[in-house]
């Protein structure tokens, strides 16, 4: 029987659209960047081409505030993807931005039995490689 | 007026595999053979096949159910690319097609390789409508569904006192029902502290909570209504159906509010179509991908008001002799994971009156739900026609 050398797990990375990448460019630069429409001004996320509120294609990233509540969240124990067995558990929270969006991301430094509805947190910015950078919540 | 497709489809024919976790067969191989069994079920041969709605993706495709079947003039091929609402969805689209003359008898099937093939994670990365959940959150580490579900599960135990004793409710008497109906993967029962003992999948869900990765097959022939009459099996019509997509339907994370999907739009279709209320369902198979699922779609359904689903399934309100009897067959968390077609199999069960040990005594009218790919919904009212 053959010895395999694992791979170590690779970690799930985003691949930008033509759409999207103004966000992630936001990010790396660590700037939490936002979809405004041009026409009607309201945010949108995740980055689509046509705004749903007037149908304008015309569009801009604006750097925004980031904090923001806690809307809900969940502990992540088994690893659906085994990159991540060495992290859980970890805190997901799923966050109501000032900027009027939701960003779901790790929460650090929080124990668990003192998560709450409305808890103030702030996203932070983690460079995983030279293009991509991943936000995370710390409490605010 | 009643609605132009109120009872105008019938449910003729029901066809299931073995529920394992193991086998050599290919997910084909398992859709073929429930759909031969639908097939047979319902006195058909074949060639009377004229519409396929195969579960989409994995399995077959038109082509394969032309070249293994030998049917000889398909007139509709059509997928229903709706994740687990795909089934009860599917319900509509043949509906439509045997209603309208364009289909005498179409045949919906899946089969899957759920436990011996690809596991969840890796069959999701096919589906186009999770590639905001690839791009956004798997790199955060949320990508499964179990993950994905889980945050609004917490957030309704935060608001509403929903607890893990009822999410627990759910499992026992899920399982209860399975090891009435003996093809199930799950034949031991659980108990309560079984329950609560078992381990943390993505909090608030343990192992537990969490639907099965199964291996097999499922099928059912809709047919007009006046062709199935003439049929073997007691006639079971579709008095009501509807598929719903929610709000920010890509994105669970981006919904306004999270315990608020497709179903919520889907039922009152569904109940207008039919004619008919929560309060004249004898029998309910509600789609359980997680045991928090079920909680949440009865209160969708209008079994009781929102936020009031934990209570609801105490009791033995939810068991075999119960005011509204659910999952009478083990469902997804203890039969098998055939995406939900499983579901609408037993209900056709209940109605013709062949549901054995499970039988709900004097079912006249049942209900199932779909519900997946990040919220979209799917209800039918099914009926025993007199």
């Amino acid at each position: 029987m053959s010895v395999a050398t694992a791979a170590p797990p690779e970690r799930p990375l985003p691949t930008p659209t033509r759409e999207s990448q103004p966000f992630w460019d936001g990010l790396r630069e660590g700037r939490f960047m936002l979809q405004h429409c041009a026409s009607c001004g309201k945010v949108r996320h995740y980055p689509r081409p046509v705004c749903p509120h007037c149908l304008s294609m015309d569009s801009t990233f604006k750097e925004v505030a980031t904090g923001g509540a806690i809307h809900t969240w969940t502990v992540c124990h088994h690893p659906f993807n085994f990159f991540f067995k060495a992290a859980a558990p970890y805190i997901v929270a799923l966050v109501d931005m000032d900027a009027g969006v939701r960003v779901n991301a790790p929460l650090r430094g929080v124990a668990e039995g003192d998560l709450k509805i409305g808890m103030r947190v702030k996203l932070g910015f983690e460079p995983v490689n030279k293009e991509v950078t991943l936000p995370f919540f710390v409490a605010e | 007026m009643a609605h132009p497709l109120r009872d105008k489809a019938a449910v003729s024919g029901i066809g299931e595999t073995a529920y394992t976790r193991g086998t050599p067969k290919s997910g084909l191989a398992l859709q073929l053979e429930a759909s031969l069994a639908a097939i047979a079920d319902a006195g058909l041969d074949p060639r009377d096949i004229d519409g396929v709605v195969p579960y989409f993706p994995g399995g077959g495709i038109a082509e394969d159910f032309v070249a293994n079947l030998g049917l000889s003039d398909l007139k509709l091929s059509v997928f229903v690319p709706m994740g687990g609402a795909t089934c009860v969805a599917a319900i509509q689209t043949a509906a439509m097609a045997v209603a309208t003359g364009v289909c005498n008898h179409v045949l919906i099937s899946v089969g899957r390789t759920g436990y011996s093939g690809a596991r969840v994670s890796t069959r999701l990365q096919q589906f186009p409508q999770f590639a905001l959940a690839a791009e956004f959150e798997a790199p955060i580490g949320m990508f499964a569904p179990a993950q994905l579900y889980a945050q609004g599960a917490r957030r309704h135990m935060e608001l509403y006192g929903t607890t893990l004793r009822h999410f627990a409710e759910v499992a026992v008497v899920t399982r209860r029902h399975a090891i009435l109906n003996g093809n199930v993967v799950m034949n031991k029962p659980l108990t309560v502290e079984e329950h609560h003992a078992s381990r943390m999948i993505a909090d608030p869900f343990r192992l537990f909570d969490c639907s099965l990765e199964s291996d097999g097959g499922a099928a059912i022939i809709v047919s007009a209504a006046d062709r199935a009459r003439d049929l073997k099996k007691p006639l079971v019509t579709v008095m009501g159906v509807a598929e719903g997509h929610p709000e920010s339907p890509a994105s669970i994370a981006q919904r306004p509010d999270l315990l608020e999907f497709g179903l919520a739009k889907a039922a009152p279709r569904a109940y207008a179509m039919a004619g008919a209320g929560p309060a004249d369902i004898d029998v309910a198979e509600i789609y359980d991908c997680f045991t928090f699922t079920v909680i949440n779609q009865l209160e969708l359904l209008g079994f009781c008001k929102k936020g009031e689903g934990g209570p609801f399934v105490m009791e033995g309100r939810i068991a075999l002799g119960g005011a509204l009897p659910i999952n009478t067959h083990g469902g997804l968390l203890s039969q098998g994971h055939v995406v939900g077609l499983n579901h609408v199999v037993e209900l056709t069960r209940q109605l013709r009156r062949e549901a054995g040990k499970a039988q709900v005594k004097d079912a006249e009218v049942g209900l199932v739900t779909g519900y997946g790919d990040m919220g979209d919904g799917s209800v039918a009212i099914l009926r025993r026609a007199a």
